[in-house]
C-alpha cells in the first residue's frame, strides 16, 4: 500500500533546541521535589477528620447544599466535610457504583430512594447502624412511614431519607383568577374537570392551559404517567426471572388521558422541559406540571402563582416521587471514628433541613417540617402532605432516578404522548422491555 | 525515510568497525539503546491497551458484574444472549446504517470542498478557516448548538423552515428523522479534517501536469477527472479508511443529542456497550459484544486492506 504523499512534511530535524535536555530534566525533578512538599501540607494543616461527601446536586440544590456543608463545617464538631459534586443520572451513579465496587468510595453520599434497590442487594452500600442515629436524635418515629421503610432492604436500613420531592402542579394564580377556576384548582376530581380548568385557561392566556415538558426527558414522562396511573389504584412490581406484575388497562387510561391534553391547545404536543418552564414563567400558560425542585426559578421571577399537589383525578391519592437520601457506600476500611463524625454530619444537615426545604423539597425529618418555620413556608406546605402517600418508583436493580428504566419508557411511549403512537402498544413495548430485563441474568 | 544523523551512536558503529566482536557489541547496545527509547512507550501500550484487551476477552467468557453477584466462567453463554439479542442488533444495525450515512457525503462533500477552495477565489483562508473550524470544537460544544438549532419550538431551524410556510420537524424526536439530524451535524463538525487532507494532497499534485494537459487541449473537467481525481486515489483510500473507522465508533454526538432515542433508533453500538456494562452492571456481556464489534472491524480493515491492495497492484 503506498502511503500518501498528502501528509504535511515533518518539522526540520536540525532546528536549534532553546531548551537543552539537562535544563529540562531539573526542571521535571524541581516540580516533583515541589509536589512531594505540597503534598505533605494538607495533613499538616489542621487536626480534624477529613470526610468526603458525593452528590449530584447542582443549581439551586446545589447552592443550599454547599451551604449546609459549610454550615456543619463551621461548627468544628472535630470533622470537616468536602463536598464532590458530580453530575445527575448515570455520570453519577456509574461513578458511586464504581467507586463502592472497588472499596474506595466517598464516606458519605446522596442517592435516590428509588435506586438503592440497585446498590444494597450487590452490597455497594453499607447499612446505617440505628443505634447510632438514634443516639444523635434520629430515629424512625422522626420520618413519615413510607419514607423511611423505602431505605429498609432485608430488614436493615441503607439509606435515611433528606427529603421527598414529588412531582405537583403549580398553576397561575392571576390567569386563575381571571378565567375563575381559582375554586375550580382546589377541588377538581377527575380528568374532564381538570381538562375544562385547563380550557378555561387556555381562553384567558391565549396560548396555552398548561405548560408540560417531557421531550427527550424520559423521567418527566414516567413521573407524570405513574402519578395518574398509580392514581387509578394499579400497581406495578417487578420481580427478577418473572414478568412485570403491571395493569395494563390503568395504563392506557393513564396514557390517553395524558394524550389528551397535548393537543396543542390545552399544551404543547412537543414541548421539552425548557420550552415548558418558560411559557409558565412569561404567563402563557396557566398550570405546569413540574418537580418541586423547579421552584427556586418560579420564585425568582416573581410571577404570580402558587403549587399544590397534583390532583386526585382517578380516584386514589397518589403522588410520583422520589426521595434524597444519605447511603454510607461501601469502603474496604472503615475507621470507627470517621464513621461516628459521618453520622454527626448527617443528623446535622437533617437537623438543618429547614434551609433543604428553601430548594421546594418536603423534609423528611419531621421535627424540621413540624417547626413554625416550615410551617410559614408558602407554597411548600401546600403540599407537605404528600409523604403520607407518595409514591416511589418499582423497586428494580435497573430502576430508579435517571435510570436505565425511565430510558426505556421514553422509548416506548415518547410516540404516544407525542400523538403519533397507540397507547395499548407503547406500552406493550415498555412491558416487553422490562420482561426482557426481569429474565435475563442477575447483575446484583 | 531515514537519513544519516550524527549521534554518537553513529560515530560508535564506525569506530567499532574496525574487529567483529565489537561489531556484534556495538549492534547489541543499539538494539539495547532502541529498546531503551521505546520501553515507555511500550510499558503504557502493554499496560494500558495490550492488558485490558486480553483481559477483556477473558471477562467476556465470564459472568462478571460489578458487585460479583452471578461471576465466574460461562462459555460462550455471553457470546449466543448476544447474537440473539434483538437490541445488540438494531444497535449494531443503527451503527452501520450511520456509517454508511456520514462516510458518503464526508469523503464526497470534503472532496467538493476542497476542490472549491484550491480554485483560489479571494479570501481562501477564510474559506479554509471556516470549513475546518467546527473540527477544533469538543463534541459537547457542537451538541450544544445543534441541540438548540434542533428544538422543535424554539429551534432556528424550524424557525427558518416557518418563514417558508413548511411545516416543522421533529428534528431528534421522531425515529425517522433523528438519524438523519445526527448525521447532519456530524457532517459540519468532522468535515474539516478530511477537507484539510484533500487540500493538502491536491496542493501537492505538480503543476506541470496540468500545463501538459492543457496544451493537448485538456479543459477543466477533463483535468479534474484525469488527473486531479487519480493522483488524490491515495489520499481517499485514506480518508475513506480512517472515515470507515470514525464512524462505525460513534458514541459522543449520539449520546448527547439523543441518548440513543427516540424509540432507540439511534443508539449505537458503543453505546449499547457502555449502556450493558455501566449502567446495567453486566461487564461480562459488555466485554462479548466489545469482541463481536471488534470482529466486525477487524474483517472491514482485511476487507478494505485486500481492496486498495488489489487497486494499487494492478
Amino acid at each position: 500500500m503506498s502511503l500518501p504523499n498528502s501528509f504535511p512534511t515533518p518539522p526540520p530535524r536540525t532546528g536549534d533546541r532553546p531548551l537543552s535536555r539537562r535544563r529540562l530534566l531539573s526542571g521535571a525533578a524541581a516540580l516533583a521535589g515541589g509536589g512531594l512538599l505540597l503534598g505533605c501540607a494538607p495533613g499538616a494543616r489542621n487536626s480534624a477528620e477529613e470526610l468526603t461527601y458525593w452528590h449530584l446536586m447542582t443549581g439551586g440544590d446545589g447552592t443550599v447544599m454547599a451551604g449546609l456543608v459549610d454550615a456543619v463545617n463551621a461548627m468544628n464538631a472535630g470533622f470537616r466535610t468536602t463536598q464532590t459534586v458530580l453530575a445527575w443520572g448515570p455520570p453519577y451513579y456509574t461513578k458511586l457504583a464504581m467507586a463502592s465496587a472497588g472499596g474506595r468510595a466517598p464516606d458519605l453520599a446522596i442517592m435516590h430512594a428509588s435506586r438503592i434497590a440497585g446498590y444494597a442487594p450487590g452490597g455497594l452500600l453499607e447499612p446505617w447502624d440505628l443505634d447510632l442515629l438514634a443516639e444523635l436524635g434520629v430515629r424512625e418515629s422522626d420520618f413519615p412511614p413510607l419514607v423511611w421503610q423505602k431505605g429498609l432492604y432485608d430488614g436493615q436500613l441503607y439509606s435515611i431519607a433528606l427529603d421527598t420531592h414529588p412531582f405537583v402542579l403549580y398553576y397561575n394564580t392571576e390567569h386563575a383568577a381571571k378565567a375563575g377556576v381559582a375554586d375550580a384548582i382546589q377541588t377538581m376530581d377527575s380528568p374532564e374537570a381538570f381538562t375544562e380548568v385547563a380550557r378555561k385557561l387556555q381562553r384567558v392566556t391565549g396560548k396555552h392551559g398548561l405548560s408540560y415538558g417531557y421531550l427527550g426527558d424520559g423521567s418527566q414522562m414516567w413521573r407524570l404517567f405513574y402519578t395518574f396511573y398509580r392514581q387509578t389504584g394499579a400497581e406495578m412490581k417487578l420481580v427478577p426471572g418473572s414478568p412485570a406484575q403491571v395493569d395494563e388497562a390503568a395504563a392506557v387510561e393513564a396514557l390517553s388521558f395524558v394524550r389528551s391534553l397535548l393537543d396543542d391547545t390545552i399544551a404543547t404536543r412537543s414541548g421539552d422541559g425548557g420550552t415548558a418552564t418558560s411559557e409558565f414563567l412569561h404567563g402563557e400558560s396557566g398550570m405546569f406540571f413540574g418537580g418541586v425542585w423547579e421552584l427556586p426559578v418560579l420564585k425568582d421571577a416573581k410571577l404570580p402563582f402558587d403549587a399544590r399537589p397534583i390532583p386526585t383525578l382517578f380516584g386514589q391519592d397518589a403522588a410520583y416521587a422520589d426521595s434524597h437520601t444519605f447511603v454510607l457506600p461501601r469502603q474496604s476500611k472503615v475507621s470507627p471514628e470517621r464513621r461516628r463524625h459521618v453520622y454527626q454530619l448527617v443528623a446535622e444537615i437533617l437537623k438543618h433541613s429547614v434551609v433543604w426545604a428553601g430548594a421546594g423539597h418536603i423534609p423528611a425529618y419531621q421535627p424540621v417540617v413540624r417547626g413554625s418555620e416550615y410551617q410559614q413556608l408558602k407554597p411548600q406546605s401546600n403540599y407537605a402532605g404528600i409523604p403520607a402517600y407518595v409514591n416511589y418508583d418499582p423497586d428494580a436493580w435497573f430502576g430508579g432516578a435517571g435510570s436505565d428504566f425511565h430510558k426505556y419508557f421514553a422509548e416506548n411511549v415518547q410516540n404516544v404522548y407525542l400523538g403519533s403512537g397507540d397507547p395499548a402498544a407503547g406500552f406493550e413495548g415498555f412491558v416487553q422491555r422490562l420482561n426482557k430485563l426481569l429474565d435475563r441474568p442477575q447483575p446484583v | 525515510m531515514s537519513t544519516a544523523i550524527d549521534t554518537p551512536t553513529d560515530v560508535a558503529v564506525e569506530v567499532a568497525q574496525g574487529n567483529g566482536s565489537g561489531a556484534a557489541r556495538a549492534k547489541r547496545d543499539q538494539t539495547l539503546t532502541g529498546w531503551a527509547f521505546a520501553a515507555p512507550f511500550t510499558v503504557l501500550f502493554v499496560l494500558f491497551l495490550v492488558v485490558p484487551a486480553i483481559y477483556g476477552l477473558y471477562l467476556s467468557f465470564t459472568g462478571e458484574t460489578l458487585t460479583g453477584a452471578n461471576s465466574g466462567l460461562i462459555g460462550f453463554a455471553n457470546y449466543t444472549e448476544a447474537l440473539q439479542d434483538p437490541d445488540m442488533w438494531r444497535s449494531l444495525g443503527n451503527t452501520l446504517w450511520f456509517t454508511l450515512l456520514s462516510t458518503i457525503p464526508l469523503v464526497l462533500l470534503s472532496l467538493a470542498f476542497a476542490l472549491l477552495v484550491n480554485l483560489g477565489l479571494p479570501g481562501r483562508w477564510l474559506w479554509r478557516l471556516s470549513f475546518f473550524m467546527p473540527y477544533l470544537l469538543a463534541s459537547t460544544v457542537v451538541v450544544l448548538f445543534w441541540a438548540w438549532m434542533y428544538n422543535p419550538k424554539l429551534g432556528l431551524i424550524n424557525g427558518v423552515l416557518a418563514e417558508f410556510g413548511i411545516a416543522p420537524v421533529a428534528w431528534l424526536q421522531d425515529p425517522n428523522v433523528a438519524m438523519i439530524s445526527v448525521v447532519l451535524t456530524t457532517l459540519w463538525w468532522t468535515i474539516g479534517f478530511n477537507f484539510l487532507l484533500y487540500l493538502a494532497a491536491l496542493q501537492n499534485i505538480p503543476e506541470q501536469q496540468f500545463e501538459a494537459a492543457a496544451i493537448d487541449g485538456a479543459g477543466k473537467w477533463r483535468q479534474l477527472f484525469s488527473i486531479v481525481i487519480p493522483q488524490l486515489a491515495p489520499t481517499t483510500a485514506l480518508i475513506v479508511t480512517l472515515q470507515i473507522l470514525a464512524s462505525l465508533k460513534v458514541f459522543d454526538q449520539i449520546y448527547m443529542l439523543t441518548n440513543g432515542g427516540p424509540a432507540g433508533s439511534t443508539r449505537s453500538i458503543v453505546q449499547y456497550i457502555y449502556e450493558s456494562g455501566f449502567t446495567g452492571y453486566r461487564f461480562g456481556y459488555s466485554s462479548a459484544i466489545s469482541y463481536l464489534f471488534f470482529a466486525i472491524i477487524v474483517l472491514v480493515s482485511i476487507a478494505q486492506y485486500k481492496l486498495i491492495n488489489r487497486r494499487s497492484a494492478s
